[in-house]
């Protein structure tokens, strides 16, 4: 039953070819989607109770806990708003009729890219897992390159290419992984993490230690770590503006979420943190303070979005590296915060591009009078990504500054205050001139009335979980960090 | 049996080598070819050493799968791509053969001495064949940033990964089946996405120089 959560991306995907109608397409993908949401809601509200759902066959690949949960959820989230917003971006930017086999493509491959990401998400098998996000770079590539431009192109070649190698080299860790355990236990499961977590006392800590760096390097790159990030502003910025919004809130996390399951074993098995908190902590500083420079040069606001997605993953990095449950919960926090926060952005972006037709900062100005709800939702979605209080990346880069002044990495937390602080003013000085000033043209229509409305709700959700976090979310986030940590 | 995986295990490094040596895209597909070829032997060697205690068809089968896709269906697919983009100025390399022979040289050493400072449950004979293995995969990325055609690149990653999959081999056996064939469907794609890729770069850039990608900076 649960197995439906893999096989509706699958269905979707291949749906799409035997209809010709416009209208077809659309319901296909937000139905699919929506089922999507609707299953991975469904595991959610059972896993309350079971704390594991997992089935024994092919060696129990299946498997899902709240840290799982918690990944797939933002996954279905993000992608069935991300298919209601795609009705009318699509139909506004593919109007005529000979343009219907670029929307066909365009959906298949959306539900191929979702699929991979659903599959990275329930799955335990480390080499699954793997394969799986090997495919996320294969089943996205050409939505990045999309419109076949020479940027474009060009941005799919260098995404291509640098995640492949990179994930080549977190192969090279499971490897590792694999030769530490398989001798020990000669077992087929001995690439599931359960079973690797329950045994992690009795693996070489040497040989871990190897596969931590290529797993960190490898999964890094995929997540957007500086200084492996080189593909992320192309790519994100490349991509048509939905797609952005899946690669940033949706794939960065799946390949962070490796890095987690990983971690937590190496963790268990030496016995302390150190030695992946220094990794984690130094890659999540550098990336911080390497996107804070990009910012202050940028000419173009959905490279600027992406650089900022490098902020957060290095926020994100930074704060599991602290490695307390405290810090573990914030950093899940600023997943899911980062996650509906940046989705958002992108498809106003998305919005402004379609008006402006220019992706540079500077030809943009008098976004409040051009388009008031889209340039208000915008200028919000900044002061929320940036960290301005009330909005719920505020709360969560607060908790995770907590935890680390609380657990006594004074250094270390002083310095990442100061860089989120400068990571503040270096947003709200690239992107703010876009807002005021009169507008060039002032015709005053928005379309896509369906893509406003994902735009305001998830504007409301992350001002409500700003204040007021849900129980059911307390409880995700929380049991996800004991799995983590190990209690 | 032992010595003939040793031997395998050295011819993969030296294959290696002779693809920093090639000049032409053709010659360097054939070394690719040739490498993936004692892959599959390597392979076969394993799965029959194997045979007799443990009784495992899974590796046989494998090798079946590495001989159709490496040898046979990913270098075709290559030399198409190739001949439908095929330009007569054939340089292609940033740095001259006789001093990238040397860096790959130096990456072989830095390998040597990273792999046997490490302890734990490495024994001798396994560490010289990760040291072999290894040193594959960092010539593989050392190749791909020496040549200035987008084939060069693939084959560069080709090779990378032929050194990941003589990792997993010699190390630990193999990885489970249903890992190992993931893997070869996975690089397959990824092949042919390449492959459609250059055909559109070399269509919207006239070239499949990557140094003509130069706009996205910063």
């Amino acid at each position: 039953m649960d197995l439906l959560l893999i096989l509706i991306p699958v269905i979707a995907s291949g749906l799409f070819w035997t209809t010709g109608s416009r209208k077809k397409l659309h319901i296909i993908n937000v139905a699919g989607s929506l089922a999507l949401l609707l299953a991975a809601a469904a595991v959610t509200i059972r896993l309350q109770n079971a704390g594991v759902i997992t089935y024994s066959i092919l060696n129990g690949f299946f498997y899902i806990d709240a840290l799982n949960a918690l990944v797939l959820d933002i996954t279905a989230v993000v992608s069935f708003l991300v298919s209601l917003y795609s009705v009318g971006y699509l139909n506004s930017e593919y109007p005529a009729a000979e343009d219907l086999k670029r929307i066909k493509l365009y959906y298949s491959l959306t539900s191929a890219f979702i699929f991979t990401m659903v599959l990275a998400a329930t799955t335990q098998n480390l080499g699954l897992l793997w394969i799986a996000i090997e495919a996320t770079t294969l089943a996205s590539v050409f939505l990045v390159g999309f419109f076949n431009t020479k940027r474009s192109l060009e941005a799919a070649w260098k995404y291509i290419i640098i995640c492949s190698v990179g994930i080549a080299l977190a192969f090279l860790g499971i490897v590792f992984l694999y030769y530490s355990a398989h001798l020990i236990h000669n077992t087929e499961s001995a690439l599931n993490w359960s079973f690797l977590s329950a045994q992690a006392g009795s693996l070489d800590s040497g040989v871990l230690k190897l596969a931590f760096i290529f797993i960190l390097v490898g999964f890094g790159t995929k997540a957007g770590l500086a200084p492996m990030h080189t593909w992320l502003p192309d790519a994100h910025s490349e991509a048509p503006s939905p797609v952005s919004a899946l690669l940033s809130g949706v794939l960065l996390n799946n390949a962070m979420y490796g890095i987690v399951r990983f971690m937590s074993i190496v963790n268990k098995n030496l016995g302390d943190s150190t030695y992946t908190g220094r990794l984690m902590i130094a890659f999540g500083l550098l990336s911080v303070g390497a996107s804070v420079l990009f910012i202050l040069a940028q000419k173009d606001y959905k490279r600027t979005l992406a650089y900022s997605s490098i902020e957060h993953m290095g926020i994100i990095s930074f704060a599991l590296g602290l490695f307390t449950p405290a810090s573990l919960l914030a950093a899940f926090f600023h997943m899911f915060n980062h996650s509906l926060t940046k989705s958002m952005l992108f498809l106003c972006a998305g919005n402004v591009l379609h008006k402006f037709k220019s992706k540079e900062i500077i030809s943009i100005s008098g976004l409040f009078k051009a388009m008031p709800l889209t340039g208000g939702a915008f200028f919000l979605g900044i002061l929320a990504i940036a960290g301005l209080p009330p909005f719920s990346i505020f709360a969560s880069e607060l908790n995770i500054i907590i935890a680390a002044f609380t657990s006594g990495h004074i250094a270390v937390g002083s310095v990442f205050t100061f860089q989120i602080a400068a990571a503040f003013a270096a947003i709200a000085y690239a992107l703010f001139r876009m807002f005021f000033g009169t507008p060039a043209e002032n015709h005053n229509h928005e379309d896509n009335p369906a893509g406003n409305a994902v735009i305001l709700a998830l504007l409301a959700a992350i001002l409500i979980t700003g204040f007021y976090l849900p129980p059911f979310l307390q409880t995700l986030f929380a049991s996800a960090a004991r799995i983590v940590y190990g209690g | 049996m032992e010595s003939f995986l040793d031997l395998l295990s050295v011819s993969l490094l030296i294959s290696a080598f002779g693809l920093t040596a090639a000049k032409r895209i053709r010659s360097y597909i054939k070394v690719f070819q040739l490498q993936s070829l004692l892959l599959v032997a390597s392979t076969l060697t394993l799965g029959l050493r194997n045979f007799p205690n443990e009784g495992i068809l899974g590796i046989l089968f494998l090798a079946v799968v590495i001989f159709i896709l490496k040898v046979l269906v990913i270098p075709r697919l290559l030399s198409n791509t190739y001949t439908k983009v095929e330009y007569t100025v054939e340089k292609d390399f940033f740095i001259n053969i006789p001093s990238a022979i040397m860096i790959c040289a130096a990456l072989v050493i830095l390998t040597y001495f990273t792999i046997h400072s490490l302890d734990g449950l490495l024994n001798a004979r396994l560490k010289f064949y990760l040291v072999n293995a290894l040193s594959v995969v960092l010539i593989g990325l050392f190749f791909m940033i020496s040549r200035k055609k987008a084939i060069g690149q693939i084959v560069g990653f080709l090779v990378l990964e032929n050194g990941l999959f003589a990792t997993a081999l010699f190390s630990a056996n193999g990885m489970p089946i249903i890992v190992d064939l993931g893997i070869l469907i996975d690089l397959l794609t990824a092949v042919m996405l390449m492959g459609m890729l250059v055909f559109k770069i070399n269509e919207t850039f006239d070239s499949i120089n990557v140094d003509r990608l130069k706009n996205l900076r910063g």
